[in-house]
């Protein structure tokens, strides 16, 4: 329907991630403007879906959607998409949206905006925010044309709006999944054994500022001393030197502990997505112009191994 | 003295012998001559001429270790003299009637006047005596006291038979046919005198009143005395005493460009069409001069004694390295293993971590006896393990990365580089935009570091303070590479240069000032050969010249200081500048105190070879730690109320030393200053500006 | 095997940004190599060395300065440059993706590897967009693939440490976000070798696509709050973070 939302959903085993109700609360604001429907689509096989507050909720069943697999859901989203007309389509900017979004726009010839922060109507069009290069511009723009797709940073609006019970219409694949290119073989779980930092209450995570592996130990000795467990930005873990557990942000984990020491992490917007909302925000960096100050509670301009040391010594 | 028989056994040994010494000489030729081309070098019989003499006089182990070089020259002068007394005893054993003994009295043929001969004798005899002792001393202090530094660390790798205690059998061979020999040649001299004492062969005759006077013992002795001199001469070549011929002629063929000038990474001279990989992985892509190296080393440990990053623990060791290229060519050619000259030297002499602990401040260079260059081989192998694509620290890739995108290592944009300058009261010139008589050359990290700014600022404001007419070059100046081509990255290097002269081309000025010595040597030293021949001064020559000429006076003299000065090594050691921040000194009336590692034998901080890159967090006591103790020893050893101050006329300097006066917990007992701050103070540049510098932390 | 990376100059954020109008001032910015190619050549090198093939590096060239980025790549080892030459500095991710789709088509490639994203990719990624226009399955946030015979095996990266393997039949597009290794270092000498002996092909700008986004501001974040910054040497800033922590208790 021409005015109609669609939010397409993201799900693991059944457990509905944040981003999925967020969309779906604002895309309520939106559609309430427009006078169109909220639409939560929702893939998968054999999960209950009767979880948001959206005026309807499309369960497109099939046992090849069970897990993600970018191709099939693609398809079927196009086809729905297709079939529907809706005006906006909203993802998440996740690790699924991001294999989703940008296709589909290529597909049908339709605009896509990413790194969404906003979206509002202005004059009855869509005006979205997008944070771009980093963090360092706020680009708003209009998206031309009868549909729009966008894709939206998590932990932007809040969740609330978006959780229901409207009972999930179950349907099957509107396309035919027997001939993908794509198998999805199977899933890693993180190494067992070691400490899961969304538990911890305090957190000392460190950036590519230390330099190196063998710097860790330091920040290890600090944690220990402040009861508390080492966690990273991405930069470290894609260069080996913790394991993913302990990444912090968007493609890692979300944390909320009473404590989050910063020590040389510059605050990319990724990685502020994982923590932001840490009820101690203390961030050591020697940039001054580092967008991480924006941010925190506490920032010193310091070197963060003079820092550490001399922590430890008072502690 | 000799019968026919021994004299015909004696020849058939003695060309045994030769032909055994002569093949142990050749092979080791040949093996020089396998190395790369080397510098050309000038005029060689004067620089060997000139070599000789300094080892005459045994200039080059005194300086370090002065009483064992003291006692060395027992050994030196006593195997000096034994050369001729061999000579001497084999001619006495092959001319009937050639009896020195007595003022030569008994001879057949009295053509020597008894006083040549008498003084032959007592030299030899008392020589005899200084050899046991300097031998029996050696021997003491490596067996019995076993002297730790002739040891090497755990960490630091080793060749197998260096581990198993091969220097210390070595010794033992030398040492043993030192003592056996000069024991039996002494009592040969006592066992021929038949008539008493001789006045003229003191030991000799002592040995003599106790053991009496035997003709067959003389033959017993002249036998065991000269057999084992044959023996040993074949012996040597595998020895590292080789180094009593080779030393001298290392130190007569040692490179003739400037210290702070590397080799280059691709020799000039190629030979044979040959293809030549920059830098070093096997053995025989070293210069020949450096496989020359392994056979002038004594062993002494004297450079890993000064080394920086062997005192703080690191498995980097500029003796182990030599030694082990010593062992190694011996098992190739001695030992039948050929085969392992063509394993990497990070397998067989020095480990990669032990390359890449290395500050290349030429301490080990500078304090060698026999001229080698264990520094030189670790910047080749840095060179061929880049272009091999070795796994490099990642605080090095990514200063690297930023060196060759930015043209500075600290990953800032290049517009920022003259942000300091637009600060400035007083407006400093652009010098591609107009001409100026002095172009500074500021650096990247008095450019872009906050602790060291404060002391660019007032540099600044002395110069302008004294009218100098200078400019700086704003964005135009990239890092001038110094530090870039110590760690190998010869192409990155080559990039730089080309951008800073580039950037001098579209200036006009008289000479070239900067205010850091890593930029100093290389823009002095190394330009030349891209093609930038300037005039380059480091700023204290400069500030001295100012107060020379009067145009900058000092206001008042600054005796409430009392200081102490560290010499940077790439001003000092590689350059020479040790006058002008001494005169400085001097000029501002403070109280000064110099340390005991002083001018060319300073203590490197630790921050260069790319170390301060690196960013590693080292255990243990750090160099510049070490320093700051040293200092503090120095400065209390006159205890008053004064400040006590660290002198530094280098950015890294003021960033490592800063640091180490922290992490030693002797903040408030002594400050790291620039010398600028010290003149800054005595000519009266405005106040308001020194707590601008206190205030940023600069001054701790 | 035959693969192919394309790349994407973008304007650099090392500095503050220039604006013009309602955009980026194209004109007066530097413009590098997207981190994450970095990453995505690594990765294309080590699938190269493990099953043989040629790599060839497509960008378009936006500012004339894209040649030092493709010798960077050919010294990393990548066997063939290319360049649209575009002269469009403003060009956007959809007129990019089609450019690089059309001259890569020719290509029959394998595999095409990308970065996962960009920090201008405003109208989103070119990985998913020169799939869809080549008509190939995309799968991004990759951290490891092994290729052989047709089909690739790519380990795709999700939120909280989860990861899956994916089999697919090629020809791919894959958005790499870390290569199995960090990128190699390439020595400057080798990149100048490069760039005096290799022949970067050039090739026109073929076909259109359009953002479809009509800019109406491009500003800086207003920033509603700061940090109450804490002064003084490292020991007084220690010494205050802990008197905090006490003061709350927390240690």
């Amino acid at each position: 329907m021409p005015n109609d939302i669609f939010v397409i959903t993201e799900q693991i085993d059944g457990t509905f991630a944040d981003i999925s109700f967020e969309m779906v609360g604002k895309a309520k604001e939106l559609a309430a403007s427009w006078g169109g429907q909220t639409i939560a689509v929702v893939l998968g096989s054999g999960v209950s879906a009767d979880a948001f507050a959206s005026d309807s909720t499309l369960f497109i069943n099939d046992p090849n959607l069970a897990q993600f697999n970018p191709e099939a859901y693609g398809k079927v989203i196009e086809a729905l998409v297709q079939e529907r007309s809706p005006r906006l389509v909203l993802f998440g900017w996740t690790a699924t949206g991001m294999d989703l979004a940008a296709w589909l726009s290529a597909r049908t010839g339709k605009p896509c905006v990413a790194y969404a922060r906003d979206l509002c109507i202005e004059n009855n069009a869509l005006v979205v925010n997008s944070q771009v290069y980093g963090g360092k511009m706020i680009a708003e723009v209009a998206p031309e044309g009868d549909l729009a797709i966008v894709a939206c940073v998590a932990g932007t609006f809040s969740t609330d709006a978006g959780r229901g019970s409207t009972p999930a219409t179950s349907m099957p694949s509107p396309v035919a999944l027997d001939e993908l290119k794509v198998k999805f073989v199977e899933a890693i779980k993180p190494a067992g054994g070691d400490v899961d930092i969304t538990a911890q209450e305090k957190l000392v995570s460190i950036g590519r500022g230390i330099g190196g592996k063998e710097n860790i130990e330091l920040a290890e000795e600090l944690a220990e001393k402040l009861g508390a467990v080492v966690s990273a930005s991405r930069p470290v873990v894609d260069a080996g030197w913790l394991p993913r557990t302990r990444q912090v942000g968007k493609s890692g984990l979300k944390v909320k502990p009473k404590l989050y020491l910063m020590l040389g992490i510059s605050g990319a917007p990724e990685h502020l997505e994982g923590m932001k909302s840490a009820e101690l925000i203390i961030a050591v960096n020697t940039d001054k112009k580092a967008p991480i100050f924006n941010v925190a509670h506490y920032g010193a301009t310091a070197d963060l191994f003079e820092v550490a040391e001399a922590m430890l010594e008072l502690l | 003295m000799l019968t026919t028989i021994e004299k015909i056994v004696f020849i058939i040994l003695a060309l045994i012998s030769a032909g055994f010494t002569v093949h142990g000489i050749k092979t080791i030729v040949d093996s020089v001559r396998k190395g790369r081309p080397a510098p050309d070098l000038k005029n060689i019989p004067a620089s060997l001429l000139k070599a000789g003499m300094k080892v005459l006089f045994q200039q080059t182990i005194f300086k370090a270790r002065k009483v064992l070089s003291a006692i060395h020259l027992g050994l030196f002068f006593g195997l000096i003299t034994y050369a001729f007394v061999n000579l001497v005893d084999v001619l006495e054993g092959f001319i009937p009637g050639f009896e020195l003994v007595y003022g030569g009295r008994n001879l057949a043929f009295p053509f020597l006047p008894a006083g040549i001969i008498n003084a032959f004798n007592l030299t030899a005899d008392l020589m005899s005596g200084a050899l046991l002792i300097a031998i029996t001393v050696f021997l003491v202090r490596r067996f019995i006291a076993e002297d730790k530094r002739l040891r090497f660390r755990e960490n630091v790798l080793l060749n197998p038979k260096v581990k198993a205690g091969g220097q210390n059998t070595d010794s033992l061979i030398v040492g043993i046919f030192v003592i056996l020999h000069v024991t039996a040649r002494l009592f040969g001299q006592a066992f021929r005198l038949t008539d008493g004492a001789d006045p003229f062969m003191p030991i000799a005759s002592i040995l003599n009143s106790l053991f009496g006077s035997s003709e067959t013992g003389t033959h017993v002795a002249w036998w065991i005395s000269l057999g084992w001199v044959l023996f040993i001469l074949p012996y040597i070549t595998r020895s590292k005493h080789t180094h009593f011929t080779v030393a001298p002629i290392n130190l007569g063929l040692a490179k003739q460009n400037p210290r702070g000038q590397l080799d280059p990474a691709i020799p000039l001279k190629v030979l044979n069409g040959n293809h030549y990989e920059p830098g070093a992985k096997v053995l025989h892509d070293l210069p020949w001069k450096r496989v020359l190296d392994a056979y002038a080393c004594v062993q002494c440990n004297r450079c890993q004694d000064v080394c920086p990053a062997n005192f703080s623990g690191r498995p980097l060791s500029p003796a182990a390295l030599e030694v082990n290229k010593r062992y190694l060519l011996k098992e190739a050619t001695f030992g039948s293993h050929p085969e392992r000259l063509l394993l990497p030297l990070t397998e067989t002499v020095i480990s990669p971590e032990a390359v890449w602990s290395c500050t290349t401040c030429y301490a080990c260079v500078r304090v060698c006896p026999v001229g080698n260059e264990p520094m030189a081989d670790i910047v080749d192998l840095r060179r061929r393990m880049i272009i091999d694509g070795a796994e490099l620290d990642s605080g090095v890739q990514n200063a690297l990365q930023s060196l060759a995108t930015n043209g500075n290592w600290m990953s800032k944009g290049k517009r920022l580089r003259g942000r300091w300058a637009k600060e400035m009261e007083v407006p400093i010139k652009n010098a591609t935009e107009e001409p100026v008589e002095n172009l500074w050359f500021v650096g990247d990290t008095a450019s872009f570091d906050e602790r060291v700014i404060p002391n660019t600022k007032m540099v600044a404001r002395v110069f302008q303070c004294a009218g100098l007419d200078f400019g700086i070059l704003y964005q135009n100046e990239s890092n001038a590479g110094n530090d870039v081509r110590r760690v190998g990255e010869e192409g990155l290097f080559e990039q730089l240069v080309e951008q800073n002269l580039q950037a001098f081309g579209k200036a006009q000025f008289k000479r070239i000032v900067t205010t850091d010595p890593h930029s100093f040597n290389t823009l002095k030293n190394e330009y030349p050969q891209f093609g930038g021949k300037f005039e380059v001064k480091h700023y204290t020559a400069v500030l001295v010249r100012l107060f020379e000429e009067g145009k900058l006076t000092i206001k008042h003299k600054l005796p409430h200081y009392k200081v102490t000065f560290h010499d940077p090594c790439y001003l000092g050691r590689y350059n020479g500048g040790f006058t002008a921040p001494r005169k400085l000194l001097e000029m501002l009336g403070v109280e000064f105190h110099e340390m005991p590692r002083n001018c060319e034998n300073s203590f490197c901080c630790g921050a260069g070879g790319g170390q301060i890159w690196m960013g590693k967090v080292v255990p243990g006591e750090r160099p510049a730690e070490n320093r700051i103790r040293e200092a503090l020893t120095t400065l209390e050893k006159n205890p008053d109320e004064k400040k006590q101050l660290f002198i530094v006329t280098c950015p890294k300097d003021m960033i490592m030393y800063s640091d180490a006066v922290k992490t030693t917990g002797n903040e408030g007992k002594i400050e790291v200053c620039d010398l600028i701050q010290l003149v800054a103070e005595a000519v009266g540049v405005e106040e308001s500006m020194v707590t601008e510098a206190v205030a940023s932390g600069a001054v701790v | 095997m035959n693969i192919v990376v394309a790349i994407k100059h973008i304007p650099s954020i090392a500095d503050d940004l220039p604006v013009k109008g309602n955009n980026i001032d194209f004109d007066s910015v530097d413009f590098v190599l997207n981190e994450f190619d970095e990453q995505s050549i690594e990765q294309a090198v080590l699938v190269k060395e493990a099953v043989g093939g040629t790599v060839t590096v497509v960008g378009v060239d936006l500012i004339g300065e894209l040649d030092g980025v493709l010798h960077l790549a050919l010294a990393k080892g990548a066997d063939k440059a290319i360049k649209v030459t575009a002269d469009e500095p403003g060009a956007d991710s959809h007129m990019q993706a089609k450019w690089l789709a059309e001259a890569i088509k020719a290509m029959t490639p394998d595999l095409i590897f990308t970065g996962v994203q960009a920090s201008n990719d405003l109208d989103g990624q070119i990985g998913p967009m020169i799939a869809a226009y080549l008509d190939m399955p995309y799968i991004g946030g990759v951290s490891s693939v092994e290729a052989a015979d047709g089909t690739a095996i790519v380990t795709k990266e999700f939120a909280g440490g989860m990861a899956g393997k994916y089999s697919v039949r090629l020809p791919m597009v894959v958005g790499v976000q870390a290569a199995s290794k960090p990128p190699r270092y390439a020595p400057i000498s080798k990149v100048r070798q490069v760039a005096q002996t290799a022949t970067i092909e050039k090739v026109d700008p073929v076909g259109e696509a359009s953002a479809g986004l009509a800019m109406k501001k491009m500003a800086p974040p207003v920033m509603s709050g700061h940090a109450e910054m804490i002064e003084g040497s490292a020991k007084e800033v220690a010494a205050k973070i802990v008197e905090l922590l006490k003061n709350r208790g927390l240690v």
